[in-house]
């Protein structure tokens, strides 16, 4: 008898560690709770912003509370996926524009005219929305845009006799620049690279490639989404990125963190970042301040320095009437220039996306985005398909097949051709 | 009598088995059912959506295995993989060997190292991977300073894991550093139970060190070898963590190994039914491996 009293002890008490985890959550009931994603609470510099942000709001919507959903950026989809398969959906993501197709093919994005005002969506530049489209509707709502901006060091610059004003403007200036710069050392006699193209196999390095190809001219995707890379400025894109490399002149294999570590260190003269990776500059090294500047993305072959647009959005969830009235209060919180002002002045250069916060102080006396300020008008929309991952994946693998592997471009090419088309279609 | 020791025998048997209930119930709900999950998805169209919405994967006539086929990544892939577990177990259990032979020994501060060396195993791989990443890295690592110094400024661009012939070796070096603490103490105390009086008298017959090393060391120890063999092999096999972290796959792909491309194609590409096909057709490999190893083993045993 002892016997199974034991047994049935040991049991139950393992039944209840399994199944506790399971029980069901009750709905909210009277005052609503928000679920936001937001990796950049686990980022340096942003952690305060945030944090400010739920203070204010709820401060000012005392039935609304936020919730914050964190993991680190490359985790917080898989977060939020898993969750969402759990049955507990997140509210609203914060994350990169290139999250939106992915999260629509889900079934999880919500299209935003569903859950915003009228009047607050018309207030977007419609290009910009047009970005955020999936079969004529827009999934994602920006908090502020940017063309990839070329930024550059204008102590490096003086110190290899160029005018720290005149930064190059295609890419034979560049590489005649470069010439110059990467005969330079640093303080510690460590090599200075002269210019920075990430190349590494992570999605977002797919889009800054992407983003090369328009400065030459090329496309990656057309208008229907299908593969079309049989074009002259594609070619001539990669073949700039395997040129750089065998001149010595680009990091190799680096993914956007290790430009920005090098360029805030002193040994990168020259790189292509989202505007806002000056963030992740300056937590490095405070003092870039002073010696960092932008210029416009560099002109190439027939191209005529076109760039992609790149966005921090709001990737929307629908989760029922007052919970998507509180979403709605949210978002538009967050976007308007009371909130985003200190932001995108201090934090996080970047443009805004709306038409009134045109003339925010912050934006029109940003020293830093002054010299990329003209590119904003030459950003090029790129086409969303669900497989926007494994398609920038692919196109880390042709940079590294023509770097870092040594092998022809027009092969390499053919190869990319073959397995891109496979992946994407999938 | 005879009754009631029958009846006591099958009281405790019914007793012993009420009691791996728990381990019975915990196996198949953790172990069984995710992996016969996962074939099934291997067979059908499933994706996030389904997830989310809770709608079961459709049958798609093969589809992720004939997907797996239309480019070289997954052949790629089980290349890598193999090489990976070929290298590191070979080295892994050579260099474990000779470092288990000196610490067997009466060697001065044989207790300290013992104890030293246990460090890198209790490290998490994940901070192991740190740890090697920035001793590889390319502009300020201390194994490019290294290479710069001994070279007198030959070689300045030491790029271990940057280059594509010899990133696979980089993971292995730190898969090596992480690994090789576990099997040295598992093989020194194989060695610690080798009884003394065979290998005394294996000496008064005239028999060498090497002599009985091989004849009586080894003998004793392979059982000891045969598991522990077996562990770094399965280990080695699933290994993901460094290279996610190292290496992330490549570059140009000359890291992803199986566990590398199930992720990306699960997790990055959202697409779990041609991740569960590679990770059912890594599993398989795996337990192919194990059977055989384990087989030759046994010849060499009987033998």
């Amino acid at each position: 008898m002892k016997k199974v009293v034991v047994f049935l002890l040991v049991l139950a008490m393992l039944s209840a560690s399994v199944f506790a985890a399971g029980k069901t959550e009750a709905a909210p009931a009277g005052p609503v709770t928000l679920k936001v994603a937001n990796y950049a609470l686990l980022e340096s510099g942003y952690e305060p912003f945030w944090k400010q942000v739920k203070v204010d709001f709820e401060a000012a919507n005392p039935d609304i509370t936020i919730e914050w959903v964190t993991a680190p950026y490359g985790e917080i989809v898989n977060q939020v996926v898993n969750m969402a398969g759990g049955g507990n959906k997140v509210d609203v993501i914060f994350g990169e524009i290139d999250w939106v197709p992915g999260l629509v093919d889900a079934g999880l994005a919500a299209p935003v005219r569903d859950i915003l005002s009228q009047a607050f969506v018309d207030d977007f530049y419609p290009d910009v929305l047009k970005s955020f489209e999936v079969e004529g509707k827009p999934y994602g709502i920006p908090l502020y845009v940017s063309p990839y901006v070329l930024y550059y060091n204008k102590n490096l610059f003086t110190q290899a006799g160029l005018d720290p004003n005149k930064p190059p403007k295609t890419y034979d200036e560049m590489l005649s620049y470069a010439q110059k710069l990467s005969q330079l050392k640093d303080a510690n006699g460590n090599k200075v690279y002269a210019f920075g193209q990430t190349t590494a196999s992570v999605p977002v390095s797919g889009a800054s490639l992407t983003a090369m190809v328009f400065n030459f001219g090329g496309q990656v995707l057309d208008a229907q989404g299908k593969l079309a890379v049989d074009n002259q400025g594609f070619k001539d894109a990669f073949t700039m990125v395997q040129k750089l490399d065998q001149l010595g002149y680009n990091p190799q294999n680096a993914k956007l963190k290790d430009l920005r570590n090098l360029f805030a260190l002193g040994q990168l003269a020259m790189y292509y970042d989202q505007s806002w990776g000056f963030n992740g500059v300056k937590s490095i090294n405070p003092d870039a301040v002073n010696f960092t500047a932008s210029a416009e993305p560099l002109k190439g072959g027939n191209g005529v320095g076109a760039s992609l647009l790149q966005a921090h959005c709001f990737i929307l969830v629908d989760n029922g009437a007052a919970r998507k009235a509180a979403l709605s209060k949210f978002v538009e919180f967050v976007i308007s220039e009371q909130t985003l002002s200190s932001y995108l002045r201090d934090l996080t250069p970047a443009y805004p996306a709306k038409k009134s916060m045109a003339t925010m102080e912050s934006v029109v006396n940003n020293g830093i985005l002054k010299g990329a300020s003209p590119a904003a008008g030459r950003v090029q929309v790129q086409s969303f398909i669900p497989r926007i991952s494994n398609l920038n994946l692919e196109l880390c693998s042709l940079a590294q097949a023509v770097t870092v592997g040594k092998q022809d471009v027009a092969a390499s090419i053919e190869k990319f051709k073959n397995t891109a088309s496979v992946k994407i279609s999938q | 009598m005879k009754s009631r020791t029958l009846k006591r025998t099958r009281a405790d048997f019914l007793f012993s088995f009420l009691l791996d209930v728990p381990a019975l119930l915990m196996t198949v709900l953790f172990i069984i059912v995710p992996i016969v999950d996962s074939v099934i998805k291997s067979f059908q169209d499933y994706g996030v959506r389904n997830i989310i919405s809770g709608k079961p994967g459709v049958w798609n006539d093969f589809a992720n295995y004939l997907y797996l086929a239309k480019t070289d990544a997954f052949t790629m892939a089980s290349i890598h993989t193999f090489s990976f577990v070929l290298g590191v177990v070979l080295l892994q259990f050579m260099l474990s060997l000779v470092l288990s032979l000196i610490l067997n020994t009466e060697i001065k501060g044989a207790r300290l190292l013992r104890s030293v060396m246990m460090t890198p195993w209790v490290v998490p791989t994940v901070i192991s991977a740190l740890i090697w990443m920035w001793l590889f890295q390319p502009q300020y690592g201390f194994i490019k300073y290294l290479v710069d110094l001994v070279t007198f400024g030959n070689v300045k661009d030491f790029a271990v894991l940057n280059n594509p012939q010899t990133a696979l070796a980089g993971v292995g070096i730190a898969a090596l550093w992480k690994q090789i603490p576990l099997m040295s103490l598992l093989l020194l105390a194989g060695l610690q139970n080798v009884p003394q009086e065979i290998n005394e008298a294996a000496m008064i017959d005239g028999a060498g060190k090497f002599r009985r090393f091989v004849s009586v060391t080894l003998p004793y120890l392979s059982p000891v070898i045969k598991v522990s063999i077996s562990m770094a092999i399965i280990e080695n096999f699933k290994q993901f963590p460094l290279f996610w972290t190292m290496t992330g796959g490549g570059p140009n792909n000359a890291t992803t190994t199986l566990a590398v491309l199930s992720y990306r194609e699960a997790f990055v590409s959202m697409n779990l039914g041609s991740g569960a096909a590679i990770t059912t057709l890594w599993m398989l490999m795996m337990v192919l491996v194990v059977f055989f190893y384990n087989r030759i083993f046994r010849v060499q045993d009987l033998g």
